[in-house]
């Protein structure tokens, strides 16, 4: 390490966390505060931009808690700024935040949240609206989407709504040729059939194998089903 | 497809905001439309490299109509973590990916080594002005050229404090690193003005020692001022009067250059915030016709 990058390490060490690391000698404090303020405000309007709810929900001090360990404790490895925020899902997720006593559904809340940004920025995909003509026999084309478990209904939560318990929850996101972003909850067994379908398959045999999965006495009913459902995701633009 | 020599008079850097504006302007009919100085257009890598859906129609949208330049921020060019290749790599093919003749960087850091592990920090931190430095930061550089096939500017940074074991000024560390990398210099004439008050020094004595013939274009921009003896670079505010005193004196000693506005935050409408772009052009007219006389003398 040359000497001068230790004071660059010694100087960035304490913009993260002032309390832990003292500032280099000889730099005036107000001069040093520019950096504390200005840098960390940077980091938070990039990763709040993108978590509304969450904020939110556990109020701007705890808020600020979260954004100030986030600063302090990950070393982020993305240049590109949209990809922030990713790299703040991977802090909650892997740091013990206890001390916080945050809401249990938190982290798959922040995740949800995310997915809006994570759809808006997949590739295109390049096929032209119509593609799926046949909805039953050729697997059909999806627009860029995410399908989604969760264990609470965070397309609900906001400051007035706060589950306590958890309540399984299936979600398709989805971004539309226009570049609009829409959520929809799905029953599990339209959870079950878009996942067979994103493997590639028919939705003719994705619906006989759900339909045999629940030794349903009429496959045909399920088929007749999973059609209707198919077709309005096709109006829709989930499926192009 | 754009080339350097496209990179000429005025431009503006590119927020989002600023796109519908630009775009419900632009009719290449009309000379004396509102939009009429733009000649050229900036975009940070950061912000693009990867975009899809609406914002790649958007940069495709300003591939055809403007010449683009690159201006980097989280490269890290005095960074003490190794240069960040894979990085470069993805702005090398970006540059060619959307026919982008240049690409600058700021001669900072915004990553460290925090516990042990290379991190961002997205923001402009200060490069301690030694020798040691200089040649650190010079065989980036050069790295970075060579990674490119081209090369690159680096752009005189804003900074609010002075490392204790600097032993050189920032004017002898910028000729320094220039020269040493042999590369070009995107001066920025905002941070001259922010610099010369944060640290005392003589703006135009700072501008006399440039390099002239290494200035690939340069920028204007505004700043906060938090005392009388502490200005921050926000580009959330006008140009003032002594900036663009700097930028006249900068094309009196050197001829006129391509100049950029950089307005980050605060954005007025367009059709406020073109005046800038508009004395932009106007002190060019003047400078170029001054130069003209005096080369006919």
């Amino acid at each position: 390490m040359l000497s001068f990058q230790e004071y660059q390490i010694a100087f960035a060490a304490h913009i993260r966390d002032p309390k832990n690391n003292p500032r280099p000698k000889g730099v005036p404090a107000n001069r040093m505060g520019v950096y504390t303020h200005g840098v960390y405000l940077n980091v938070k309007e990039a990763v709040s931009a993108c978590f509304p709810v969450c904020q939110s929900v556990i109020g701007p001090r705890k808020w600020q808690q979260v954004c100030k360990l986030f600063f302090a404790q990950h070393a982020t490895e993305t240049p590109i700024f949209r990809e922030i925020p990713e790299e703040f899902l991977d802090f909650i997720s892997t740091t013990d935040l206890g001390a916080l006593k945050l809401p249990d559904f938190f982290q798959q809340l922040a995740h949800y949240e995310w997915v809006e940004l994570a759809v808006s920025a997949m590739p295109d995909t390049m096929a032209q609206p119509g593609t799926t003509d046949d909805l039953l026999n050729k697997a059909p084309v999806f627009a860029p989407h995410m399908l989604l478990a969760y264990d609470y209904p965070v397309h609900k939560i906001s400051p007035s709504y706060k589950p306590a318990e958890q309540a399984p929850t299936f979600l398709l996101v989805y971004r539309q040729t226009d570049g609009t972003i829409q959520f929809n909850e799905l029953n599990p067994v339209t959870y079950q059939l878009i996942q067979q379908l994103e493997e590639g398959i028919t939705a003719r045999t994705a619906l006989l194998n759900i339909a045999s999965a629940i030794q349903h006495p009429e496959p045909e009913v399920i088929v007749t089903f999973g059609i209707d459902i198919l077709k309005g995701l096709r109006e829709q633009g989930a499926i192009v | 497809m754009s080339t350097l020599a496209d990179i000429q008079g005025t431009g503006l850097g590119i927020k989002r905001e600023l796109i519908p504006q630009i775009q419900s302007y632009y009719k290449r009919a009309e000379p004396d439309a509102l939009i009429r100085n733009i000649d050229f257009v900036e975009i940070a890598p950061e912000n693009w490299i990867g975009a899809s859906g609406k914002y790649l129609k958007d940069l495709n949208w300003f591939v055809e109509h403007f010449p683009i330049a690159c201006h980097g921020l989280c490269l890290s060019l005095g960074g003490p973590d190794p240069l960040n290749t894979a990085f470069l790599k993805q702005v090398k093919q970006f540059l060619t990916d959307f026919k982008i003749p240049l690409y600058t960087e700021h001669l900072s850091y915004c990553t460290d080594y925090y516990q042990g592990k290379p991190g961002y920090l997205y923001d402009l931190l200060p490069i301690p002005f030694t020798e040691e430095a200089v040649h650190y930061v010079a065989n980036r550089i050069k790295q970075t050229q060579d990674i490119l096939g081209q090369k690159i500017a680096v752009e005189n940074a804003s900074f609010y404090a002075a490392a204790p074991m600097s032993n050189m000024s920032e004017i002898e560390f910028l000729n320094a690193v220039l020269t040493e990398a042999d590369c070009w210099l995107h001066l920025d004439i905002n941070n001259i003005y922010v610099n010369s008050v944060n640290f005392k020094f003589d703006a135009s004595e700072f501008l006399r020692q440039i390099p002239g013939e290494r200035i690939v274009y340069s920028h204007v921009a505004g700043h906060y001022q938090e005392t009388p003896n502490l200005l921050i670079d926000t580009h959330a505010a006008d140009v003032i009067d002594p900036v663009w005193k700097l930028l006249e004196e900068a094309y009196q000693l050197f001829g006129t250059f391509p100049t950029l506005l950089e307005r980050d935050s605060k954005i007025p409408p367009l059709e406020t915030l073109i005046h800038e772009v508009d004395r932009i052009a106007d002190y060019q007219k003047q400078y170029h016709a001054s130069n003209q006389t005096l080369a006919a003398c």
